[in-house]
C-alpha cells in the first residue's frame, strides 16, 4: 500500500465534453458523491466514484478552481485524478 | 426586349440575395470551425474516459448492452439524426433515403432527431414514434432523454451524417448497444497494471452500479458525438449550398447585368433612331418650304 507523501502532488484533469475545467497539478479535490462531501489528497487509495451535483473545487498552489457539476465521474489511480463532469 | 429600369430592379434583387448568401454562407463556415473544435474535444474527452471505463473488470453477462429484451420491446429502433432547419441541402434527404432501404416497419420503430427529419418522413408517409429536437448547446448535449426512449429496444441503429470534408458528407449508421458492448469486450486482458478491481479500488456506490453508469455515460457519449458529427455535416452542406446559392446568384446576376446593358443600348439606339427621323423630317420639311 502507498504511503501519504506529504511533497508529491495530485495531477488533475478536469473535463466535461466540450470543455477542460483543469488540467494540472493540484494539492487538493473536493467534491460530493451519494455518500456525502470528501477530499482527494496525494496518496490517496485508488478510488471510482459517481459524482452528486454540487461544486467541485481543486486546490492548486496559487488560487482554487471551482466549478458547480450537474453529474460526472470521478477516478483517482496513482495520485492521477480524473473528473468527468456534466456528461 | 425589356425595359432597362425592369431589368436594373431584378438585378438588385438579385444582388441582395447574393449578399444573403454570402453570409450564410460565412456563417456555415465560422460554424464548422466552430463545431470542428467541439468535435476534437469530445473525442479526447470520450478517449479519457474510455481509458478509464475499459480498467474496469465487469461480468459481460451482467451487463445493460447484454441483457434479455422480450415481447413488443424486442422491437429494433431507428434514430435518425437531421437538421433542426432547413437550409443544408439535400444532405438530410439522402440520410431518409438510406434508412429507407433498411426499414421494415414491422420490427422497427423511428425516433427522429431534428424537425428536418421528421418533415421528410412525414412528406413520406413514414410514421415516427418519437420526435426529439437536437439536443445542442455550447456547453454539453442531453441526450438523456434519447438515452431513456431508446433503453427498451433490442437494438438500436443511429443513422447520422458524416464530415468527410467540407465538400463531402457522408450517410452513416452504426449499432449503438453494440458499438459500447463490442468496446467493453475488446478491452486488452493482458494490460494488468491499469485494471481496477474491487480488490484494489475504493467503488462509491458500487462496482455494479459505477458499471452500469458508465455503460449508460459511454452510450451517451456514442450518441453525443454522432449529433455532434451530423451538425458538422449539416454546417458544411450548407456552407456547400450556400457557395453553389452565391454562385447562381453571381451568374444570374452577370446575366442581368448584359440583359441590362443591351437594354440599355437597344433603348439608346430607339431614341436616337428617333432624333435622326425627327431631324430626316425636319430637314425634308425645311427643304420643302425653301
Amino acid at each position: 500500500m502507498r504511503q501519504p507523501d506529504s511533497t508529491s502532488r495530485l495531477n488533475v484533469i478536469a473535463r466535461a465534453p466540450f470543455n477542460v475545467y483543469y488540467e494540472g497539478p493540484a494539492e487538493a479535490v473536493t467534491a460530493v458523491n451519494k455518500v456525502g462531501k470528501f477530499d482527494v489528497l496525494p496518496g490517496h487509495a485508488d478510488f471510482f466514484s459517481i459524482l452528486n451535483p454540487g461544486e467541485i473545487i481543486i486546490e492548486t498552489a496559487t488560487n482554487p478552481v471551482s466549478f458547480n457539476v450537474t453529474n460526472g465521474i470521478i477516478t483517482v489511480r496513482d495520485d492521477e485524478v480524473y473528473l468527468f463532469v456534466n456528461i | 426586349m425589356r425595359r432597362a429600369s425592369a431589368i436594373e430592379r431584378e438585378a438588385e434583387q438579385i444582388t441582395t440575395v447574393q449578399d444573403l448568401t454570402s453570409v450564410f454562407e460565412s456563417l456555415a463556415s465560422t460554424q464548422v470551425a466552430k463545431i470542428k473544435n467541439k468535435v476534437t474535444l469530445s473525442e479526447e474527452f470520450f478517449q479519457l474516459l474510455w481509458k478509464r471505463y475499459s480498467s474496469i473488470r465487469i461480468d459481460p453477462s451482467l451487463r445493460i448492452t447484454n441483457r434479455d429484451a422480450n415481447g413488443e420491446q424486442a422491437k429494433k429502433v431507428f434514430v435518425i439524426i437531421s437538421a433542426e432547419a432547413g437550409l443544408s441541402g439535400d444532405i438530410d434527404q439522402h440520410l431518409i433515403e438510406t434508412m429507407q432501404q433498411d426499414l421494415d416497419m414491422n420490427t422497427t420503430d423511428i425516433i427522429v432527431l431534428g424537425s428536418h427529419g421528421a418533415n421528410q418522413l412525414a412528406q413520406r408517409n413514414i410514421p415516427y414514434v418519437r420526435f426529439f429536437q437536437v439536443p445542442e448547446s455550447d456547453h454539453y448535449i442531453d441526450v438523456s432523454p434519447v438515452i431513456d426512449a431508446i433503453l427498451p429496444y433490442s437494438k438500436t441503429i443511429v443513422y447520422y451524417e458524416e464530415y468527410v470534408s467540407l465538400g463531402v458528407q457522408e450517410i452513416k449508421s452504426i449499432d449503438l448497444i453494440s458499438s459500447v458492448r463490442s468496446m467493453s469486450e475488446d478491452v486488452d486482458d493482458n494490460v494488468e497494471e491499469d485494471v481496477m478491481t474491487a480488490g484494489n479500488t475504493i467503488f462509491e456506490p458500487s462496482l455494479d452500479e459505477i458499471a452500469d453508469q458508465m455503460e449508460v455515460t459511454m452510450m451517451t457519449l456514442a450518441l453525443s458525438q454522432t449529433i455532434l458529427e451530423s451538425s458538422l455535416a449539416q454546417a458544411a452542406s450548407r456552407f456547400n449550398a450556400m457557395a453553389v446559392a452565391k454562385k447562381r446568384a453571381g451568374e444570374l446576376l452577370n446575366d442581368y447585368m448584359l440583359e441590362f446593358h443591351r437594354a440599355k443600348r437597344s433603348e439608346s439606339d430607339g431614341r436616337m433612331r428617333e432624333i435622326m427621323v425627327s431631324l430626316k423630317k425636319k430637314r425634308k420639311h425645311a427643304g420643302v418650304n425653301r
